[in-house]
């Protein structure tokens, strides 16, 4: 469709480098091992063997950014209890960190562990941020994940993409029977468990914002419609009572108390809005046509939707109550899947060009600023990382197998998700509390 | 697992591949009493198929709109249900895997939409139809050329019972 190296080149390289380490905006962080005042008591679950663990796993999440490139952990850099708060500057500096991590875990009474992790900067040797967390041994990792999201908000003023979840369709058998169950992961990949056992056909799982809900389509009866999962007490529902019309495309406000999703009436599809525990919904659009995919600003005060009531499909803008329905894309090509990025900037879309397959993109809430992010032959459902730098999506191969890629709103290459069978429908968290 | 697979595959392949839900259908043989009910609408569905012309039509990308050739298979259709006052039918509608997730969802009930209305238009009593969507859940043809897009975009008018 777009002829990719005059892209780069119209557009300088600066926007479309390749991402780190040759990213000239990648900052250098030290990662010195995280210490302990526990010593003695060693093996698995022991303070020192969590603070071995938690330092490589903050060295590995860090180096899935664009924005910082971890160094160590070592164990030749490791401090002392006293020195975590009070840490060499010039050393790192000699080394060209901008940034460095240092950290503790502790023991505690009742069999919890302490954990704790402070953000310098070596440059001006202030402190930039911290963090304690009491965590059960084995769930040592949210913690490291709590410590690598203080060092990218410091780093970058982001919130951090570590302490999150991202659910998908995990997808199996032939094209004409795929076998479909909803999976939910951590945003490192680790924990993946399913929530439904794939008797039914399921779609578009959606995340409430801190991870504590699933909305998601399935065909349980018959037809597509929406239900509400508890991920604590796996209490399902659906969303409408009665279930007469094809309800879909939901999505979570902000506040995570409605949700806004898709009806059918008769050849008709609008948008409507409901509380998220139960209750009548509320219709936000009336034109002839389809409009679905809505989505939220982080704000709550406006939604973005698709609708083809033009011709084709194509983005547009309200507010939360319906009134001043607007549309903002004008390119050639048919947009659809609106999602508004959570610090409120852009709206990342799919673009669909007839005979040219569909890409991922963004532009600003008032249309301007549009650029297409990936060079896939059919990608499609962007969802946003928290930090608001980055996006998940799927892609599908000339085969039509599906695969999760992630692609950061600095462009670059999309890079594959990796995920035990095929995937699509990705939806990525806020950060978790 | 790969026996109930490969049975999966045989099922498939029948005329019936187009019943959702098939493949989640006990896998173990029927006992013979049920057989001939198995054997009956697998007859009536293919005398239908063959007297109608066709037991789907098909439509152009992103459109609902019925083409003269859809049009003529479903006067035939028509023709047949009204002699079967007994028989009902699910339509199930269709998108193209080159739609969007939700797109296609909604375009394939307005397709199915379309040819109940049809149908209802040349005097089948509603209560002989009913329609789903499945969106691009149900790819018939596997590829991303026109002609396998355009195989994709239909309505089947299965045989319920």
């Amino acid at each position: 469709m777009i002829a990719r190296p005059a892209l780069l080149f119209s557009m300088g390289l600066a926007m479309f480098a390749v991402p780190a380490p040759a990213q000239e905006a990648a900052a250098v962080i030290a990662i010195p091992p995280l210490t302990t005042p526990d010593e003695k008591a060693t093996g698995a679950g022991s303070p020192a063997a969590v603070a071995w663990q938690a330092s490589q796993l903050i060295a590995s999440d860090l180096r899935t950014t664009a924005e910082l490139v971890p160094i160590g952990p070592d164990q030749k850099d490791y401090y002392s209890y006293p020195e975590v708060t009070a840490p060499t500057f010039s050393r790192w500096r000699a080394k060209g960190a901008k940034f460095v991590l240092t950290g503790f875990v502790r023991s505690r009474p009742d069999g919890r562990l302490t954990v704790g992790c402070y953000v310098y900067d070596t440059v001006k040797g202030r402190e930039l941020g911290r963090t304690g967390f009491v965590v059960a041994p084995e769930d040592w990792r949210r913690a490291a994940h709590k410590c690598s999201g203080i060092a990218y908000t410091a780093a970058t003023g982001a919130p951090g993409i570590f302490d999150t979840r991202i659910t998908y369709v995990a997808e199996s058998g032939p094209p004409s029977a795929r076998v479909k169950r909803i999976a939910i992961m951590d945003g490192d990949g680790n924990n993946l468990t399913f929530v439904t056992p794939g008797d039914t056909i399921v779609l578009t799982p959606r995340l409430s914002p801190k991870a504590e809900n699933l909305a998601f389509v399935s065909y349980v009866g018959g037809q597509a419609n929406i239900r509400i999962v508890n991920l604590t007490s796996n209490e399902q529902r659906p969303l409408v009572a009665g279930g007469g019309s094809m309800s879909f495309a939901p999505r979570f406000a902000p506040d995570g108390r409605r949700i806004v999703f898709s009806m059918q009436a008769g050849a008709n599809t609008d948008i409507y809005v409901a509380d998220s525990s139960g209750g009548p919904a509320q219709r936000l659009t009336a034109a002839p046509g389809i409009d679905t995919d809505p989505s939220f600003s982080p704000d709550g005060a406006r939604i973005a939707f698709e609708s083809d009531r033009s011709g084709n499909q194509q983005i547009y803008t309200m507010a939360s109550d319906g009134t001043g329905q607007r549309r903002i894309s004008f390119g050639g090509g048919w947009y659809a899947a609106p999602v508004w990025s959570p610090d409120g900037e852009w709206i990342a879309f799919t673009r669909r060009v007839p005979g040219a397959g569909s890409r991922i993109g963004v532009m600003k809430p008032d249309g301007s600023g549009e650029k297409l992010l990936t060079d896939g032959s059919f990608d499609e459902g962007p969802s946003w990382a928290a930090s608001g730098h980055e996006l998940i999506f799927q892609r599908a191969g000339p085969d039509g197998r599906p695969a999760l890629y992630r692609v950061t709103l600095a462009g670059g290459d999309a890079r594959k998700v990796v995920t035990p069978q095929d995937a699509s429908d990705p939806d990525w968290s806020g950060v978790v509390d | 697992m790969r026996r109930a697979l490969l049975l999966l595959i045989i099922v498939a392949g029948t005329a019936s591949a187009q019943l959702p839900g098939l493949r989640r259908r006990d896998p173990t043989p029927q006992p013979p009493a049920a057989a001939p009910t198995l054997l009956g609408i697998d007859a009536l569905r293919a005398e239908f198929a063959a007297q109608s012309g066709s037991d789907k039509v098909y439509f152009g990308g992103d459109s609902a709109v019925l083409t003269a050739p859809a049009r003529a298979t479903l006067a035939a259709q028509a023709q047949w249900l009204r002699r079967h006052p007994e028989i009902v039918v699910r339509i199930e509608g269709h998108a193209d895997p080159s739609d969007t997730r939700d797109h296609a969802l909604a375009v394939a009930s307005r397709r199915a939409a379309e040819v109940r209305d049809y149908l209802m238009l040349l005097g089948v009593p509603a209560a002989q139809l009913s329609t789903v969507s499945w969106g691009k859940e149900r790819i018939a043809v596997i590829g991303v050329s026109q002609d396998a897009l355009a195989l994709n975009r239909r309505a089947v008018t299965v045989l319920v019972r």
